[in-house]
């Protein structure tokens, strides 16, 4: 007589065995993300606002980064108004692309821009953020965003001594987008120089590169005619 | 075995990492800082310890010949629910961490510890073992870090303790620093202290 075999040694067994517990814990997962997801991107939002905040020196002398959340959307929903760039190129007319933009207002009067910008750095994409005076010639601010760059080294981007050095910096010369220099780290730059970091000339030169390629987008989608 | 005696096993007599080189790839990538050791060492014990308890709920369920990727789908499951914990309730902590919470998957220990223990073992005591393997990954990341940190950085926990004469080594910053620590710990652990016990016990 043929041994009954229990339904646990079928060859169905392990598949069914598979798709019941990737269900189970799939669907743990579907209900965690959704109950939390409202939460990251609220985070993610009131980063970008205090960061535009930052770059355009609000609220004066202090850290927008030390206010609540509630605190920086309303200050943030009375100064800044967000607008978008057509960056559309003509080598390609089927392929449209917006970008946003960032406007300090007062009443009628606009106060400054800032511009996103993305570039490549060694390890990664960079992401950054640029704030210059309405005539558009003048750099106000300068912050990284996000990037991958070596901990201790391209990783010093971030550091105060070096994204400050933009401040007050011509960006517009001469009718054309200013291309920064590297010097060394320890000597005293110029007005279209920078000190780039030491042992990290690939992520400095992505800085330089990505504020000069990226600016010049953003100007030409605005009409203005640099070179 | 009572809980004591596998909380001491798992997390010493047999640490993942010194006596059973586990756990390494990590141990090399986020020991450069303490903070960062810290929570992934959190993040370790957080997910050893329930992958190993609901590893154990389905052994007697679990097919013999699809039982790792049972294990796979278990631990995934559990590190997702840190990152989106992390990224949901400390989006600070998240930012600092960045890619690691996700290797916590690639982390041999927690399939090591499913395989030899969770899979044989009662719930609760595969949880005591997770929460014992976890402390003593935890401990090893700790030890590396302090080192590391305060030569590559001059602080610990990123508070300044060298003063300004001191010259941070970039080289602790970097990777290669975390395999000589590395080694030097096992040797140490493996080699004098081993000796030494060994001497005691004979006495």
């Amino acid at each position: 007589m043929k041994e009954r075999k229990s339904f646990t040694d079928s060859r169905f067994y392990p598949v069914l065995f598979m798709i019941l517990i990737t269900v189970i814990f799939i669907g743990i997962l579907a209900t965690f993300y959704h109950t939390t997801s409202h939460r990251v991107t609220a985070y993610r939002l009131y980063r970008l606002h205090a960061t535009v905040l930052k770059l355009f020196d609000i609220p004066e002398g202090d850290d927008p980064f030390e206010l609540t959340q509630e605190e920086v959307e309303k200050l943030f929903a009375s100064r800044v108004v967000v607008d978008s760039l057509d960056v559309s190129t003509d080598e390609d007319p089927t392929y449209v692309h917006y970008e946003k933009y960032y406007k300090l207002v007062d009443g009628s009067e606009t106060l400054g821009y800032a511009f996103p910008l993305v570039g490549s750095g060694l390890w990664g994409t960079i992401e950054a953020m640029i704030s210059v005076t309405p005539d558009l010639a003048t750099i106000r601010h300068f912050e990284i965003i996000t990037q991958n760059e070596t901990p201790g080294l391209g990783g010093r981007i971030t550091e105060d001594w070096f994204k400050n050095q933009f401040i007050n910096k011509r960006i517009i010369e001469n009718n054309s987008v200013v291309r920064f220099q590297m010097i060394p780290e320890e000597d005293t730059p110029g007005s279209t120089q920078i000190n780039q970091i030491t042992g990290a000339t690939a992520s400095s030169g992505a800085i330089v590169k990505m504020l000069h390629d990226q600016f010049l987008k953003k100007t030409k989608a605005m009409g203005r005619d640099y070179e | 075995m009572n809980k004591k005696d596998i909380f001491v096993t798992a997390a010493f007599t047999e640490n993942s990492v010194w006596r059973q080189v586990l756990g390494i790839c990590s141990t090399l990538a986020v020991t450069n800082l303490m903070k960062n050791s810290l929570v992934m060492g959190l993040g370790v014990i957080f997910v050893l310890a329930f992958s190993n308890f609901t590893i154990s709920m389905i052994r007697r369920f679990t097919p013999k010949n699809v039982r790792m990727m049972a294990q796979t789908l278990v631990i995934a499951s559990f590190v997702i629910i840190v990152d989106i914990f992390l990224k949901a309730y400390m989006p600070a902590m998240s930012k600092a961490l960045g890619p690691y919470v996700g290797l916590i998957i690639t982390n041999c220990i927690i399939m090591g510890r499913a395989e030899a223990f969770a899979a044989k073992n009662t719930p609760f005591d595969s949880f005591i073992d997770g929460i014992g393997a976890g402390t003593g990954y935890t401990l090893v990341l700790l030890l590396i870090s302090f080192v590391r940190e305060i030569t590559g950085f001059g602080t610990i926990f990123g508070s300044k303790i060298m003063g300004s004469w001191w010259t941070n080594w970039s080289i602790m910053v970097m990777a290669p620093s975390a395999f000589f620590m590395l080694a030097i710990l096992i040797w140490i652990i493996n080699g004098p202290i081993a000796a030494h016990k060994a001497k005691a016990g004979r006495r």
